[in-house]
């Protein structure tokens, strides 16, 4: 249980707002990225494998 | 207050607690008998048991990508007696691994500033997948473990709440994403800015030096150039978070990635700065060169030290012979070019027990944040068990006209034993220093070095290099 409402860090007003006026391009970016294997076959071009998050480097 | 140091040199306020560890309500670090511990507060019961319960602690420890911790049986730490508040009692203690060395991101190279942010959206990435999310993303919370950016700040985990933001992007943002544009974009000596700017480059700051071009890249556009125009424009006003479908998690996601896609962009190759092609144009022949690592690792071995700083390291040729014998090296180099090359070849060897980092002997990191307490200075983390200062006492004592005896008090303050290579004025490269210059260094010559030294160490070696006028030294400070 939280016992103060207020977030840890002050996270900035306008930092807040650019996200938000960004959140639907990001969004559209994830969805065109999830859809590109399906976009690339519409094409015919051979996709390569898409690397996993979990086994990525620590780079 | 009164301030103590631990082994490690951290600053402590005088309950035991780390000068640097105050600002969380969730918990903090303490110092007990020499032991690393932090405290979790009841505050953070719920997040602490889904941290350790959903797998998230486990998956990010075998990644290297949090430090690993373990329970144990302790009292608390004395009650601070000022914002004493209910919720603030312990509810268990941990004992974090200790990190070898303390390391700061205005010391680090580019690689290593880019690692620690990489390494911070893959946690983000990871938590986000279990429910959780980091509530800061502070480049002090990343240190170099076993040759990885690690997450040590155990407590920067909160259950993800979807529809809001994140509340750590200015923060990521200032800390990493700005100064890594400002070293690859503008100039790599930028990241001294991270040494003034306690929390990270201001974003205006960095969107006015930032080359125009800048602006067409998307992220950089927008994370930088138009984030610092709604800071400015917003700052002050009320945002209430509202949850709902403002920020969902595909938004969020879409976030984290491509800040990740901008970053990984960023690049800084190496070249051009004195001393990139260092060992190609020294006066070194092989013979020379073979004879002082042949001594280095001969006298490593005997000394078994613990924790070795090579001083001037360059590329760290040297401190990899000094490495293969002792279990910690940190290399040290007024060069960012010659760091990088260093921190590359780590990576690519995929090496544990060195670190290379930027300093300037001349003008060493200094103590910085509250009260000058938060972030320690370059001698406060030492002493080392052995110094390396191969080929640096010309550029110290000609270059940067320290006297002798000086240079002997701070090689004495900063280790037990000394290898030092006497370079003198007959060489080459002392010549160079002195082209354009008067000589007013009549003390400078081996009887003037042997004197001053012996003040503060026993002189075990002295052999004079094959091939070369210079006399590599093992001193011992008494």
């Amino acid at each position: 249980m939280h016992f103060a409402p207020l977030p840890y860090l002050d996270p900035g007003s306008g930092s807040f707002l650019i996200q938000l006026a960004i959140a639907a391009l990001l969004g559209l970016g994830v969805a065109i990225r999830a859809s590109w294997g399906t976009i690339k076959k519409w094409f015919g071009i051979k996709s390569k494998p898409e690397e996993d998050d979990d086994d990525s480097e620590n780079e | 207050m009164t301030t103590q140091k631990t082994n490690s040199g951290q600053a402590k306020q005088s309950r035991g607690q780390l000068a640097a560890s105050f600002r969380d309500p969730s918990g903090f670090l303490f110092s007990r008998g020499g032991v690393l511990y932090r405290q979790v507060n009841r505050a953070y019961e719920q997040e602490y048991a889904r941290l350790m319960e959903s797998g998230l602690y486990e998956k990010l420890v075998k990644a290297g990508l949090l430090i690993p911790h373990v329970e144990v049986e302790q009292a608390p730490a004395p009650e601070r007696t000022s914002g004493l508040r209910e919720s603030e009692s312990a509810l268990k203690i941990i004992q974090p691994e200790r990190v070898p060395f303390i390391s700061y991101p205005y010391e680090w190279s580019f690689g290593e500033l880019k690692s620690a942010a990489l390494a911070t959206l893959s946690i983000q990435k990871r938590a986000l997948k279990l429910g959780m999310s980091l509530k800061d993303a502070s480049a002090y919370n990343i240190q170099f473990v076993r040759g990885k950016a690690t997450l040590i700040d155990t407590l920067s985990f909160e259950n993800y709440k979807e529809g809001e933001p994140w509340v750590a992007y200015r923060q990521f943002c200032q800390h990493f994403l700005a100064p890594l544009a400002l070293m690859a974009l503008k100039d790599v000596r930028l990241s001294q800015l991270l040494r003034v700017y306690i929390d990270g480059v201001p974003l205006d700051l960095a969107s006015e030096i930032l080359p125009t071009k800048t602006r067409l890249n998307f992220g950089l556009l927008t994370h930088i150039h138009l984030h610092a125009g709604a800071q400015k424009k917003y700052s002050g006003e009320e945002v209430k978070s509202r949850s709902g479908s403002t920020f969902g998690k595909q938004a969020m996601t879409g976030l984290i990635e491509n800040l990740e896609a901008t970053i990984q962009k960023l690049d800084w190759t190496p070249r051009g700065t004195e001393w990139g092609n260092y060992y190609d144009i020294t006066n070194y022949s092989d013979a020379a060169f073979e004879h002082k690592k042949q001594l280095v690792a001969e006298w490593t071995k005997r000394l078994q030290p613990t924790l070795a700083w090579d001083l001037g390291a360059n590329n760290g040729v040297f401190s990899r012979v000094v490495s293969s014998a002792c279990p910690y090296v940190v290399s040290f180099d007024i060069d960012p070019a010659a760091v990088e090359q260093n921190y590359r070849q780590v990576k690519n060897d995929k090496t544990e027990n060195l670190l290379p980092l930027l300093l300037d002997l001349t003008n060493p990191t200094p103590a910085i944040g509250w009260a000058n307490r938060e972030r320690d200075s370059f001698g406060a983390r030492g002493p080392a068990d052995m110094v390396l200062a191969l080929a640096v006492i010309h550029h110290l004592a000609i270059s940067n006209n320290v006297p002798l005896p000086q240079l002997a008090d701070f090689f004495a303050e900063t280790g037990k034993w000394l290898v030092i290579e006497f370079v003198p004025k007959p060489d080459s490269q002392v010549q160079k220093l002195l082209v354009s210059r008067k000589d007013i260094f009549p003390n400078y010559t081996r009887e003037g070095f042997e004197a001053a030294f012996k003040a503060r160490f026993t002189i075990r070696e002295a052999v004079e290099i094959r091939e070369s006028e210079r006399v590599l030294y093992l001193m011992e400070s008494h």
